[in-house]
């Protein structure tokens, strides 16, 4: 087996470790002989999800996310939405994920629209919400607890047509009101959780690994690792943070 | 701390009290306590009566007090000269009071995001602080295109560009990220004629035309660089002279030669200075060696382009060693320790033989351990120690060179253990 994986902007939405995400993708399928290749898609470049298994887009600085949105725009976004509609497994972490939605509003009152692939919009609030954060998925999307680490000052609401992926025990999640924490349509994962995700919830990054390995060969199983490293970075931050093992 | 008292009672003290100072302030966000010690060293050697602050004193408060305790009972200063490292955010205040004759500005780099924000605000703070200082010669590293962009606001002050050429061939660490990958002017992808670490080196934007300026001083060629010092050739206005740093490591060039450019800017023969950089030691967990195990050195690491360079540096090593990382989280480590996902430990996965070795230890010694495992390093050869003592008690029994990679906080920490157990007095107190 093999998984083709795709890396979006990946030099310029590479904020606070997200790229970590795919090492962790690349070594729990090495560990498990199983073969992964990793596109990386830049300004400029064509992108076809047509071959690729799972696509994956980090968070950057509005710097960053100015510099790419006219390129996303120019036929990038009619990709991604299409994959998305045929079943692409997809991760996304802070401000790309606020960039599948519909559109960002500034404090100030200035819109500014995204790809419009998730029914979803951002807000921006003066107050950025920053710090660790417990969150529980869903069972639709495996039930596990999460830990991560969240910087963001848009406020995030969901439209009735996604999900959220989890919900918030410690932490501000979409919105910092609605104990509501990324989203899930399809095999769309949003989060705003840096830490990066992967790493120390391995029992999510295993479901993302295995919806994108069904997705191409049917019927696809993972073989458990020895995750104690895992289990140890993941309970001591659960631990810290509720007080609860 | 009395400076945080007296700014109570006198918020613009710093300003009165610095009025017959000169001083060398130097911000940037990587290298600011190393190229300090580096000026301190050279207005040392050429007897200059100075003081200096530390590291962990270099707001408004730390600075205030520092000059607080340098001045008599009637508030006339003691000494003549400063070397003042100023922390980058606290750079848009702490310039205007403390007026001084000479900024270096070593670099900007992510750094700890949650306390400073993003790049482009550090870039800003800094811009702010120059803009209230407009006599102020400013001493700017050349190679980043960020530091570079200073200079493009028609600002009146007098610079000296400092950097490391192409032909000096400095081994560049294949980063997977950079921190300035697109012009800062018109947003077009940066071309390179080399790379010198992270996004450092020759850099030029094909749409606006923005561009390394040509550095007045310039390490052109490397002699010899090993795990203790390096010799390089420097071009200065005045011709090429040899250079000798008492330091390893590529990322203290920059630090080197920013302090012989400082050195000019004040007015310090350039012969001294260099002098003063072939016997200089920094110490304070920066390449820090204590008699511990088979020797032990300290190399601070705070951020990714930082400890991606110290990665670089050690897997260079030709020897077995022990390699220990510190990890903490408190505020002054920044709080999020994603960062370290950021950095390059995949350096050190064809050099997995020569380590014997990993302890890791801090507060987030398991995020730590769970890093070194995915950059493919043997899960098994990681010893997890918490607190710093009993990471001592472990490390005194080895016989084999440890390095030590702290945070700050760690650092800290874990420096006050080792010289206690060293049997060393502070030498930095």
């Amino acid at each position: 087996m093999e998984l083709k994986i795709c890396h979006l902007y990946p030099d310029v939405l590479n904020l606070y470790g997200d790229g970590g995400n795919i090492i962790c993708m690349q070594q729990r399928l090495k560990w498990r002989g199983i073969q992964s290749e990793v596109s990386r898609v830049m300004i400029g470049d064509t992108l076809r999800l047509s071959d690729c298994d799972l696509l994956f887009i980090g968070g950057g600085q509005d710097f960053e996310q100015e510099v790419l949105l006219p390129d996303l725009q120019s036929g990038k976004d009619r990709e991604i939405i299409a994959a998305i509609e045929d079943g692409l497994t997809v991760l996304t972490i802070c401000g790309g994920y606020q960039m599948l939605g519909q559109y960002y509003e500034t404090y100030d009152g200035v819109r500014c629209d995204f790809i419009g692939a998730l029914d979803l919009y951002t807000v921006g609030s003066k107050q950025r919400m920053i710090g660790n954060t417990v969150c529980h998925c869903t069972e639709e999307c495996g039930g596990s607890t999460i830990v991560g680490f969240e910087n963001h000052s848009g406020k995030t609401r969901l439209g009735p047509g996604v999900k959220p992926l989890a919900h918030v025990q410690v932490g501000f999640g979409n919105n910092g009101e609605d104990k509501t924490e990324g989203a899930h349509y399809r095999n769309v994962f949003g989060s705003y959780s840096h830490g990066p995700l992967l790493p120390k919830n391995p029992a999510f990054c295993d479901l993302l690994l295995l919806t994108a390995l069904q997705r191409r060969y049917g019927d696809a199983t993972l073989e458990p690792l020895d995750d104690l490293a895992e289990r140890k970075a993941h309970d001591a931050m659960v631990q810290r943070l509720t007080g609860q093992r | 701390m009395p400076g945080r008292i007296a700014m109570k009672i006198c918020p613009n003290l710093l300003s009165l009290l610095s009025q017959n100072v000169k001083t060398v302030a130097v911000t940037g966000t990587n290298g600011k306590t190393t190229c300090s010690r580096m000026i301190e060293e050279a207005f040392s050697e050429a007897g200059l009566s100075y003081f200096a602050n530390r590291s962990g004193a270099n707001l408004m408060s730390g600075v205030t007090t520092e000059f607080v305790m340098n001045c008599t009972l009637s508030g006339k200063m003691k000494k003549k000269y400063a070397v003042i490292e100023c922390d980058e955010a606290a750079a848009r205040t702490v310039f205007g009071q403390l007026k001084p004759q000479v900024i270096v500005v070593t670099n900007l780099f992510r750094d700890q995001l949650d306390r400073y924000g993003e790049i482009t605000h550090t870039l800003s703070n800094i811009r702010e602080g120059i803009r209230s200082v407009p006599e102020a010669r400013l001493c700017l590293n050349a190679d980043c295109s960020l530091t570079a962009s200073l200079s493009e606001d028609g600002l009146p002050n007098p610079i000296l560009w400092y950097g490391i050429d192409g032909t000096a061939g400095l081994k560049a660490v294949p980063s997977r990220l950079s921190d300035a990958s697109h012009c800062i002017r018109c947003k077009a992808e940066y071309e390179y004629d080399y790379h010198t670490y992270a996004h450092l080196g020759g850099f030029r934007c094909p749409k606006c035309g923005y561009h390394r300026p040509q550095p007045d001083f310039a390490v052109t060629e490397i002699l010899l660089m090993d795990d203790r010092h390096s010799e390089v050739v420097l071009r200065t206005p005045s011709g090429e002279t040899p250079l000798t740093i008492n330091l390893p490591a590529g990322y203290n060039l920059y630090n080197a030669v920013a302090s012989v450019c400082a050195a000019e800017a004040i007015g310090i023969e350039q012969r001294i200075c260099i002098e003063a950089l072939g016997r200089f030691s920094c110490g304070f967990g920066r390449m820090e060696s204590f008699p511990l195990a088979g020797g032990t050195r300290m190399i601070l690491v705070k951020n990714p382009a930082g400890c991606s360079q110290a990665l670089e540096y050690l897997s260079g090593i030709d020897k077995e060693y022990i390699l220990v990382v510190c990890l903490n989280d408190r505020g002054a480590d920044g709080t999020d320790i994603s960062w370290i996902w950021d950095a390059d430990f995949e350096l050190l996965g064809p050099m997995s033989e020569r380590i014997r070795k990993f302890y890791v230890s801090g507060d987030r010694a398991d995020d730590m351990r769970l890093r070194l495992k995915y950059a493919g390093l043997p899960d098994e050869k990681i010893t997890v120690e918490y607190s710093p003592e009993k990471l001592t008690d472990a490390l005194a029994q080895e016989t084999l060179p440890v390095y030590i990679m702290p945070t700050y906080t760690a650092m800290l920490d874990l420096r006050t253990v080792i010289v206690h157990r060293c049997g060393g007095a502070e030498f930095w107190e």
